[in-house]
């Protein structure tokens, strides 16, 4: 049996013959080098592995600094030198190979290397992360070109790269002419028209949106698995599951991440977890490097290309995944710690048409300010009610940033994500149900952070109303084409929810404008311009719509009893204002840099996420 | 054969009753009865669709009333059927989903409560008066049902749907009549007792004790206080907030915020509600019945379907305050008791009565005997309206009793009433030269059985106000409330004003029709 650093550990007891036999039968899972599995299963702590190579006699070679000669790495595959962790450095004078290698002892890797390079091998040590670093920056190219690019070449109709087609622009600016030749010639009829219909499609975006409430409110308690189904699941059954974790700067949120993901109730074996980092990013890199405690998940480097955004990273991973079942998470997330299982058994309940399950998103900082207070009352109705709603009525669902659970195969089928869209969880939900398949949702929970902080509030809210306006547009390039693959049904409900949500938000500043001219000051002229059944129909509109919307809001307390929320709820209007800022600011983005990834910081709340760890009942 | 007739039975009943409540309708048309809320809305549709100016003053304030809303969808029948026939639908509608809900919880088998329901609907004066009369009663019932229903519903299933839905037909209750508003108090009680239910403390004590033990626990406290402001809120946010938008569009378009409420013009009851002052000085009355401490018993007594859903919910604390909530209701508005009640706060406990027995706290009626003992109950009911009708002192549920009793009259020539022999006349005489001046604040049923507003000067009409003060301007004829009429206090033109008008020194007038209430001028200038 071909010997690695891992027998060495068992022999100077560092390292029990149970857990090596656990490593071994992991590797052999994954395909994996058994360093590889040790250091990303949680069995060795990276840092002292490395303070053990260098007490046996070991130099750590660090390869980014190190002499390279680029014809040998080019011969290696990126899956190859990923798995097995190592990169063929230079040959020295004595003709033999310098390889870094994670492991150098590693029998096996010297001998397929020997074969490979038909000259002798010399490992050298080096640290993993830097190795999967080089590696991925020198040889993953060709794929996260294809990250890239592979949407836009498979099915260019769904790519965001264009933002506004030929048709598109000619429609909106024919509209906005013909508005304005309107107004000249006709400007009363025109200024009624223009704010009749805006006030009616505002009162029935929202009116829409109960309705969404409300039916998805009526299955709150349908539970498609129960909890002694779970109970009762054999867990050799159970697929390999991959999480991906992608991350850019969140060294702070890496200890807390480990918990989280400790908690969930999956066979550790089976959890293929990818830690996705932009090689540019040296400071999660290096949390990971200096974590003092077993790390559970595997790192991979996404090379720099433009546009820098987490489908990109995203697409990126999948090169790498090996699990049946796929799922994101950010990394700050508390996932309930049976949502896996319940997923996988939800699964394989549903038809196979269903391909994605979204979970529920919450916060475990709701009270910390009223900003994160807001946040979760709009997310408890959003992701509790909104959604049950539209998988009840059958219309497309938007995904949620993390916790989609996809079958990986139909994910990849369906060119994965649209680097160049910036909510593309939402775009992907669309084109799901473009093409004739299902998203379900899964009664489990996964707590996040609610932004606490004003602007980046702002910020993050500015991307998705962006990302809804560039999914919108994507998917309107042929309306008839759309209408056919999802029906009308469908077809109204992406209307109103997609173009209507980002579409309202624009328009409320306005409305709201009108609403204090003529009610709180009485200005005359309003008068002068509307009749008075246009001005009652707007204010009717108007005042029934945020009292539906702030009902609405009060709505979400009673699932998660969060009653003393359900008076927060009376700030929607003002909630609406920061959203209508962030809108505006989301549609000059998407005329001026369209896939620009406004940056969410993280890890800002001083509210512990460890407390909020959601066991099952 | 079964299935089919189970698949089926419940939509033959309705149609059945359907034709039923027609007949009725028509035969009652034919005696000449005509109920005054029934001429309020037909009067609001007219004006809707047949005056040229301001009928956004109609529209935007009589519109939040639902039975004027359900009308508006029975226009193509015709002005004067539309309330009629609405009230029909919302009745049968009602019975209809009785049906339903009686089958889907399978308490009683179908030989009971078919016979049950349709010995009700069929039988019963109370809720044949409520489909055929016109009025907003209908509406009253089945947004009452659904109300309680809903709550019922949430209580068996702890979702927020329900409670939303309560909501909502607590919102249709509250615009069928405003006085519903109060439930804001009585449901008060079974409010804080659901609240009790999501706490963690020991059950197995009494409720109160079980209460005790929640407010002296600050813990507790919270919780308690949380979940009980948000059952409130999320019950009455929508009736307030419907309160208060109809609030900001009368202010703005009516000129008073409670114009919809109080305005004579928008909402039959400021007209319809006869002060219990008025009722009590009549000799011979039983208004007496309407005092705190009786009024209770005297409804209870009058439906002993209630009595027996009382008896069944016995040791269901919330569930049994929840269906008193309408007799806190009633010792709400007996504090200030300011006008008689009518049919509608009997026939709410009666459909309570129903409610009670179809979610009867979860259990099954499985004794033949029980099955006898509700028949017998509902036969009894129908007993007890019959007993309410030869009872009451309002004046047009006694026309209503007579003119049901008096079947020997039902095909003889039909009698035209009085509002209809006014509106006649002035049909005849009122053209776009021969204006005549009509205040519908009273004269809402002349109005209503006019043949054209042609000519018609009424209140909403922009020249209104310079035509009150000086008639001859604008008008050949004036139609004016008696001394003797009832709502000569509710209007301008009645015959102390005219004096008024008269002293002025402007006009003369000359009698063209008088009936017992009304009379008709033709006016002259005194320069003629």
């Amino acid at each position: 049996m071909a010997q690695c650093v891992l027998h060495k550990l068992v022999s100077s007891d560092s390292l029990s013959e149970e857990k090596l036999d656990a490593i071994l039968n992991i590797a052999s899972i994954y395909s994996y080098a058994p360093i590889k599995t040790a250091l990303n299963f949680g069995f060795l702590v990276r840092r002292d592995y490395l303070n053990y190579l260098e007490s046996q006699g070991h130099q750590i070679v660090d390869v980014r600094t190190e002499e390279l000669q680029e014809e040998f790495v080019n011969q290696c595959d990126i899956s190859h030198i990923n798995s097995f962790l190592y990169l063929p450095l230079r040959k020295n004078r004595n003709n033999e190979l310098l390889v870094a290698a994670a492991d150098p002892y590693d029998e096996k890797l010297v001998t397929s290397l020997t074969v490979k390079f038909r000259c002798k091998i010399v490992l050298v040590a080096a640290s993993d992360l830097d190795i999967t670093w080089l590696g991925h920056k020198l040889r993953g190219g060709y794929f996260v070109k294809e990250a890239v690019f592979s949407l836009m070449k498979k099915h260019p109709e769904s790519s965001a790269l264009i933002t506004f087609t030929d048709p598109q622009l000619f429609f909106i600016f024919g509209a906005i002419a013909f508005s304005f030749i309107l107004l000249i010639i006709f400007f009363k009829p025109t200024f009624i028209i223009i704010n009749l219909m805006s006030s009616i499609f505002f009162l029935f975006s929202i009116l829409f949106k109960l309705y969404l409430a409300l039916t998805g409110s009526k299955s709150e308690l349908h539970e498609v698995v129960s909890k002694s189904e779970i109970k009762g699941v054999n867990e050799a059954t159970l697929p390999v599951y991959t999480i991906l974790l992608p991350v850019y700067k969140e060294d702070k949120l890496i200890r807390k991440l480990i918990w989280n993901l400790r908690s969930l109730d999956y066979p550790k074996a089976k959890l293929d977890v990818k830690l996705l980092i932009e090689e540019d990013d040296d400071k999660t890199l290096n949390a990971v490097r200096n974590l003092d405690f077993p790390a559970n998940f595997e790192v991979i480097v996404v090379p720099f290309h433009m546009p820098k955004t987490k489908p990109k990273a995203c697409n990126y991973g999948l090169f790498f995944c090996r699990g049946e079942f796929l799922t994101i998470y950010d990394a700050e997330d508390v996932p309930d710690s049976d949502q896996l299982k319940k997923v996988v058994c939800q699964f394989r309940k549903l038809p196979e048409e269903f391909v994605v399950l979204q979970g529920a998103l919450n916060y475990f900082n709701k009270n910390e300010n009223l900003l994160t207070r807001m946040f979760t009352l709009e997310y408890s109705y959003w992701f509790d009610y909104m959604l049950s709603g539209l998988e009840t009525l059958d219309v497309p669902i938007p995904l949620g940033g993390t916790s989609n659970h996809f079958k990986l195969s139909t994910l990849i089928e369906l060119g994965a994500w649209d680097p160049f869209n910036v909510t593309e969880d939402a775009d992907l939900g669309l084109r799901v149900f473009d093409n004739g398949l299902k998203v379900g949702v899964v009664n489990s929970t996964t707590l996040e952070e609610a932004n606490n902080e004003f602007f980046n509030w702002i910020r993050q809210r500015s991307r998705w109303i962006k990302g809804y306006m560039q999914t919108y547009l994507v998917h309107m390039r042929n309306p008839a084409r759309l209408v056919r693959q999802v029906g009308w049904r469908g077809f109204f409900g992406f209307n109103f929810f997609i173009g209507g949500t980002s579409f309202t938000f624009l328009l409320y500043p306005i409305l709201l404008t009108f609403f204090v001219i003529y009610l709180i000051f009485k200005f005359a002229f309003i008068r002068s311009i509307f009749p008075d059944w246009v001005l009652y129909i707007s204010i009717f509109n108007f005042v029934a719509g945020n009292v539906l919307m702030i009902y609405v809001n009060m709505l979400a307390v009673f699932k998660r009893r969060y009653y003393e929320l359900i008076l927060f709820a009376i700030l929607n209007p003002i909630y609406w204002l920061m959203h209508s800022r962030a809108a505006y600011m989301g549609l000059w983005q998407l005329i001026t840099k369209p896939f620009y990834w406004e940056k969410t910081n993280h890890g800002l709340s001083k509210m512990s996420s460890t407390s909020a760890v959601v066991t099952p009942e | 054969m079964k299935k089919l007739v189970d698949k089926y039975i419940n939509g033959f009943l309705a149609l059945v009753l359907l034709v039923f409540y027609l007949i009725m309708s028509w035969i009652l048309h034919r005696t000449g009865y005509e109920h005054s809320e029934n001429l309020f809305i037909a009067e609001k549709i007219k004006i809707l669709f047949d005056a040229k100016e301001n009928t956004l003053v109609t529209l935007g304030t009589t519109f939040p009333t639902m039975v004027f809303l359900s009308s508006l969808i029975f226009t193509p029948f015709g002005y004067l059927f539309s309330p009629i026939i609405s009230s029909i639908a919302l009745s049968v509608t009602l019975y209809f989903t009785l049906l339903k809900d009686f089958k889907e919880s399978s308490r009683l088998p179908a030989v009971v409560y078919i016979p049950l329901l349709s010995l009700l609907f069929f039988l019963h004066p109370g809720l044949i008066y409520s489909a055929i009369s016109g009025r907003g009663v209908a509406a009253i019932l089945i947004f009452f049902y659904f109300l309680f229903r809903s709550l019922f519903r949430y209580y068996q299933t702890q979702t927020t749907f329900y409670l939303s839905m309560a909501s909502i037909y607590l919102t249709c209750l509250v615009f069928s009549d405003f006085n519903f508003i109060w439930l804001l108090l009585a449901f008060f009680p079974f409010i804080v007792l659901v609240s009790l239910e999501g706490l963690k403390i020991n059950k197995d004590q009494a409720p109160i004790s079980q209460y005790l033990e929640s407010v002296n626990n600050t813990s507790q406290r919270r919780k308690l206080t949380n979940r009980a402001i948000a059952i409130y809120i999320i019950l009455f946010l929508l009736p307030f907030g419907a309160l208060l938008l109809f609030g900001y569009l009368n202010d703005n378009h009516a000129g008073t915020s409670d114009y919809f409420i109080n305005s004579q013009y928008a909402n039959w009851h400021v007209l319809g509600n006869v002060p219990i002052g008025e009722v009590i000085a009549t000799p011979g009355t039983n208004a007496s019945f309407q005092t705190q401490l009786l009024f209770q018993f005297y409804v209870l007594l009058l439906n002993p379907l209630l009595i027996l859903a009382f008896f069944y919910f016995r040791g269901k604390l919330y569930e049994l305050f929840t269906l008193l909530a309408p007799f806190i209701l009633m010792t709400i508005l007996l504090i200030n008791l300011q006008f008689y009640f009518i049919i509608e706060y009997y026939l709410i406990f009666l459909i309570l009565g129903l409610i009670g027995l179809s979610f009867y706290a979860g259990k099954k009626f499985t004794k033949k005997a029980t099955w006898f003992l509700v028949f017998t109950v509902g036969l009894l009911n129908v007993f007890t309206g019959i007993y309410y009708f030869k009872m009451t002192d309002d004046a047009e549920e006694k026309q209503f009793y007579s003119a049901i009793k008096d079947y020997k009259n039902w095909l003889k020539v039909k009698n035209n009433s009085e509002e209809y022999e006014v509106a006649q006349f002035i049909s005849n005489i009122a053209d776009i030269n021969n204006k005549v001046l009509v205040d519908d604040a009273a004269a809402f049923k002349i109005v209503a059985h006019l043949k054209s507003l042609e000519g018609i000067e009424l209140p909403i009409s922009k020249s209104f106000g310079t035509v009150i003060e000086n008639p001859i301007s604008g008008v050949r004829y004036m139609c004016v409330a008696k001394r003797e009429n009832r709502l000569k206090n509710f209007t301008v033109l009645n015959s102390y004003n005219l004096n008024v008008m008269q002293s002025r020194g402007q006009f003369t007038t000359q009698l063209m029709f008088e009936s017992d209430n009304w009379v008709v001028y033709k006016i002259y200038s005194i320069e003629d």
